[in-house]
């Protein structure tokens, strides 16, 4: 089997599972939605603009949310044994790690696009002519924020604490993305040019490529008996 | 190295390293000049930047000692990882209380959001990680290998948190030794420095000494505990 084949294999595996149950995108779907109720009661937007607020808003929801979900991408593998017999299996373990990052990214995508249109609606907000650029920051920082979530779910599902390891693990290296991820969307919303945001883009990019590299090497650590 | 002689060096640089501590704090309460603007506070800058420093150095130690922990799997990098990761917590808790009570009189508040400030309290998040997923693996193997990937990607993870931190414009004042142009600090306030740094780096590394024997006594009764032969004083 090629290495790309192994990663379609869990990629489609994951896909199935969550397709069938639905339970991790319902959980998480029903979160950011609830979030967002919540937040127009917390805030009060006569007051502060909603573009102003609105992605630092978002930014956590989508934190949030992915640590929802990705925190139980190995729940099901651990709770049956399954882990040992796809550690047994002729997959990489690198490859093993893609294919879950490509999983959870997918799903987290799909969160994040139900996220911008209810908090729009919610919060009435205008994207006006950036669509595309605002889908490219988000899509870009997912990438960092559902690696290194996918990394210390495999720690914190091994561990006693469980999922309730993951935030105190994910969340002090996850400041690249709060902080460059915030500001490039408040410029976007605010309509300031996209040349603003070159700087964002690269460093999302680079702390992208830091969680990418950072699971593909040391996955292997964390999972082998 | 026997651990018999790392006992004695540890031992040995930890009373240095007590000595320099009190000759530090003459110096500093009673030969250093006092700064011309921010007065009498200032002094509290010798003991939180050597503190800083270490808190720093010790993480390299807690990173390098991992990733080679990983490579290579010998327990005593681990062991010397955990007892960098313990001292450099100590030091790092060091800068987060002297910063504020420094911050307190001359930006009047303990806590901004400086960069510098955000940084070590991140360190300290990322060090409290090390401690937790240690401790909460039923495998102990597991465990040490858990920690040692916190330390790694905490460690590569630091520049760009550091990058992104400090790009509001930061409050701190601004390096006054290590810049282009040489030290521009006066020369005792720089050798009371100079002593605090190499005071805390001996005391850091006798603590980390006397901490990784003690570890490696540690694992050693736990071994003859499991293979259950009778203890031995």
């Amino acid at each position: 089997m090629t290495y790309l084949g192994q990663v379609w294999a869990i990629v489609h595996k994951d896909l199935t599972i969550e397709f069938r149950t639905k339970e991790r995108f319902a959980a998480m779907a029903s979160f950011a939605v609830l979030v967002g109720l919540l937040f127009h009661y917390a805030l009060d937007v006569t007051v502060v603009r909603p573009q102003d607020i609105a992605s630092g808003v978002i930014w956590m929801t989508v934190i949030f949310s992915a640590l929802l979900g990705v925190g139980r991408t190995f729940y099901l593998e651990e709770e049956d044994g399954a882990m040992s017999g796809l550690l047994h299996s002729p997959i990489a373990l690198d490859a093993l790690f893609v294919g879950k990052f490509i999983a959870n990214y997918i799903l987290v995508a799909m969160i994040t696009v139900l996220i911008f249109v209810v908090f729009a609606g919610f919060f009435r907000l205008n994207f006006g002519g950036h669509f595309v650029a605002l889908i490219g920051i988000v899509s870009l920082g997912a990438v960092g924020l559902v690696g290194i979530l996918t990394l210390f779910s495999a720690v914190s599902s091994r561990t006693r604490m469980g999922e309730s390891l993951l935030p105190v693990l994910a969340f002090p290296l996850l400041v690249p993305v709060v902080v460059y991820g915030v500001d490039a969307t408040t410029r976007i919303l605010v309509g300031r040019p996209l040349s603003e945001v070159a700087g964002n883009v690269r460093m999302l990019a680079a702390f992208a490529l830091l969680s990418i590299m950072a699971g593909v090497v040391l996955f292997r650590f964390v999972v082998e008996e | 190295m026997s651990a018999r002689s790392i006992r004695i060096s540890g031992t040995a640089l930890g009373i240095l390293g007590l000595l320099g501590v009190v000759a530090l704090h003459w110096m500093v309460f009673f030969w250093v000049p006092t700064e011309s603007s921010m007065g009498i506070v200032q002094r509290i800058f010798y003991v939180h930047v050597p503190s800083a420093w270490v808190a720093f150095m010790a993480f390299g130690i807690v990173a390098i000692t991992g990733a080679m922990y990983l490579w290579l799997g010998d327990d005593r990098l681990d062991q010397a990882g955990v007892a960098a990761a313990e001292g450099g917590m100590v030091f790092t808790t060091i800068v987060l209380i002297t910063g504020p009570l420094w911050g307190k009189i001359a930006w009047g508040t303990y806590w901004t959001w400086e960069p510098r400030l955000t940084l070590t309290l991140l360190l300290w998040f990322i060090y409290l990680g090390y401690f937790l997923v240690r401790r909460s693996t039923d495998n102990p193997q597991q465990g040490k290998k858990f920690a040692a990937v916190v330390g790694v990607v905490g460690a590569a993870d630091i520049p760009l948190i550091h990058i992104s931190v400090s790009w509001l414009r930061s409050l701190h004042p601004d390096p006054v030794v290590l810049k282009p142009e040489g030290p521009t600090l006066d020369s005792a306030m720089l050798i009371t420095l100079m002593v605090g740094l190499l005071t805390f780096t001996l005391l850091f590394l006798g603590l980390f000494l006397i901490r990784f024997s003690a570890e490696s006594l540690d694992r050693k009764l736990q071994l003859r505990e499991v293979a259950g032969q009778p203890q031995e004083a």
